[in-house]
């Protein structure tokens, strides 16, 4: 007796310094592509995605979902991941998934007893920051939050750090944290294959799916202007 | 032949569905100046964001108003530049995951060419003509040839007129966008209001046709410092002297883009003596200034052309005209791969020189 046909699941990430994307089925990736890079997600995603999908041998129609990164990370770099999923979706008819950056990077490591923080370099002073709970699987134990890296909260007792900003964590500690404190450097950085993992223990879970919205953790740089950018007239100056 | 137009590159998201027989099927335009207005001017940040949160919803609109599938387009056009690149990556981002899933060809266009091939989407014009190109982020004179073929005559070398307006309506305490609060309070005024401030006519009277605004800008500012107790309300300008002011401001940029069009007119009768029909267009959302578009229709009149001023929900930024550059495009056979790089910049005319202090907007 056959059970039904597993579903199959496209992810990707742009978020961070990378560009990935992997075709899920089954508990396994059909396809996966990684390359690192600082920028050029906009020009190699779509071609990565491309790839992928015909290395799995799958046609949009055979997707049961697809799953993307929604930050924290990168603004622009978000972007791009988060416009073609949504894209992807209004054009094939089938659900997007969002995954958080910090998620899909504990979720690629080993479980552990004690705790795990996952810290993103955010290119500026801070860092984008969450703890996990160690178990069967790595659990959310704070929300995703901006922090500096001497005012991250820590949990108790022995943890791990991990993330592209794991080593600025790890050097602002202090003597007694540090000495709890393990850094790895492994998985540094989002995978799509383990993104299409998230994406479809979501759908499996029956969570109600909506279109992804972006985890900026930041509003925008911009500062009102005083009184609009009006000129003020100093009455002194008087006279033509 | 059925094109699909997205338009992400400044403040306003949009999708539209145009076919080759110049009909427009759909056209969505949502606007963000509510969201950069308390700014004074577009915060690019706020831009990107905006346009990824709409987009797609107002593709899905597009598409059931001109109850078209994606399925049955025959294209996927987006601006790929230039403008402001966090926008510009959603919408051609957006183009490429549409056009790969139903394997359309990709349309990259240049949001200037939108704005350029507008006159032929709405009056059917045939190659060449003179264009006054004109917008937030642009001000430029060019002879359209052809499709892909332009050839600039002239371009700021510092501000583009939009952004003169916006920066003018700033300092009179006028709202954003500019140009229409500074046409509005230009109207209560009198040609005598006017005559107290006298401002520059940058570059007028001088050869060619290039622009530059930053000195008028300048003149606008002193005219402002210098105002009488008598003209203040509380530190700012009475309302009457706001006016007077803009109507000066406003007189001063008329008589400057007439000047050099008019420059540009003889450009373009000398290279195209025997031209069977002659037009000048004038394009982008300065082209909505009535006291401009009588001043250019004067000059045009005079020099034995007509002018052609497309309607104005098509000279702002929209995306039937990116639409329409994908129909003119893929008729000839031009696509783009899924790794098109968008451009910040992106000159019409790459042969014509770098204005250097316009950076991208030349």
């Amino acid at each position: 007796m056959t059970g039904p046909t597993p579903a199959a699941v496209l992810a990707f990430d742009t978020a961070c310094d990378a560009c990935s994307a992997a075709v899920w089925r089954d508990g396994a990736a059909l396809a996966r592509e990684f390359v690192g890079m600082a920028r050029g997600q906009s020009e190699a995603l779509l071609p990565m995605i491309e790839r992928v999908m015909a290395a799995a041998k799958l046609e949009f129609a055979d997707l049961a979902a697809i799953g993307v990164t929604v930050g924290p990370g990168a603004f622009t770099g978000l972007r791009i991941g988060l416009a073609a999923a949504r894209a992807i979706a209004l054009a094939s008819g089938k659900p997007a998934v969002g995954v958080t950056t910090l998620e899909a990077i504990a979720a690629a490591l080993t479980p552990a007893p004690g705790s795990l923080v996952v810290a993103i370099d955010a290119k500026r002073e801070d860092l984008y920051v969450q703890q996990f709970a160690g178990g069967a699987v790595w659990r959310p134990a704070s929300a995703p939050i901006a922090q500096l890296p001497a005012a991250v909260a820590l949990p108790a007792g022995p943890f791990a750090i991990a993330g592209d900003g794991a080593a600025r964590l790890y050097a602002a500690l202090d003597g007694e944290a540090r000495a709890r404190a393990t850094l790895i450097a492994d998985h540094a950085l989002p995978d799509a294959a383990v993104v299409a993992r998230l994406a479809a223990a979501h759908l499996v879970s029956g969570e109600t799916v909506v279109s992804p919205r972006p985890l900026y953790l930041r509003p925008p740089d911009a500062k009102l202007p005083q009184d609009g950018g009006r000129i003020r007239v100093t009455p002194m100056r008087s006279g033509a | 032949m059925l094109i699909l137009g997205i338009e992400t590159s400044c403040d306003e998201t949009a999708a539209a569905v145009v076919n080759d027989a110049r009909v427009i099927l759909a056209s969505r335009v949502l606007s963000q100046t509510l969201e950069h207005a308390p700014y004074g001017g577009i915060v690019p940040e706020i831009a990107a964001r905006s346009h990824l949160d709409h987009l797609d919803r107002l593709v899905a609109e597009a598409l059931a108003e001109a109850k078209v599938g994606l399925a049955e387009l025959d294209g996927i056009a987006a601006t790929g530049g230039p403008g402001l690149i966090g926008g510009v990556i959603v919408g051609i981002t957006t183009a490429k995951a549409l056009a790969l899933v139903h394997r359309k060809p990709l349309i990259a266009v240049n949001h200037l060419e939108g704005h350029a091939l507008t006159a032929r989407l709405s009056d059917d014009l045939p190659f060449p003509y003179l264009l006054l190109l004109a917008t937030g982020g642009h001000c430029q004179l060019l002879i359209v040839e052809g499709v892909g073929r332009y050839k600039r005559l002239g371009t700021t070398i510092d501000d583009a007129v939009g952004e003169a307006f916006d920066k003018a309506a700033k300092m009179l305490g006028l709202g954003y966008p500019g140009g229409p609060e500074i046409e509005r309070a230009a109207g209560e005024s009198s040609a005598a209001d006017r005559r107290r401030f006298p401002l520059p006519r940058p570059l007028a009277g001088r050869p060619g046709c290039d622009f530059s605004f930053s000195g008028l800008k300048t003149a606008l500012r002193q005219s402002i410092e210098g105002l009488r107790p008598d003209d203040l309300d509380g530190g700012s300008p009475k309302r009457a002297v706001v006016a007077a002011i803009a109507g000066a401001f406003q007189d001063a940029v008329a008589d400057v883009m007439a000047d050099r069009a008019g420059n540009a007119l003889t450009m373009f009768l000398e290279r195209y003596p025997d031209a069977a029909t002659r037009h000048l267009v004038i394009a982008g959302g300065v082209a909505a200034n009535g006291a401009l578009r009588a001043r250019l229709a004067v000059l045009a009149d005079k020099r034995g052309l007509r002018l052609v001023a497309p309607p104005l929900a098509l000279c702002t930024d929209n995306a039937a005209m990116i639409a329409w550059a994908g129909v003119e495009r893929l008729r000839l056979g031009f696509t783009d791969g899924l790794d098109f790089a968008p451009r910040p910049r992106w000159p019409l005319d790459p042969t014509a020189p770098r204005a250097v202090g316009a950076g991208v907007k030349a």
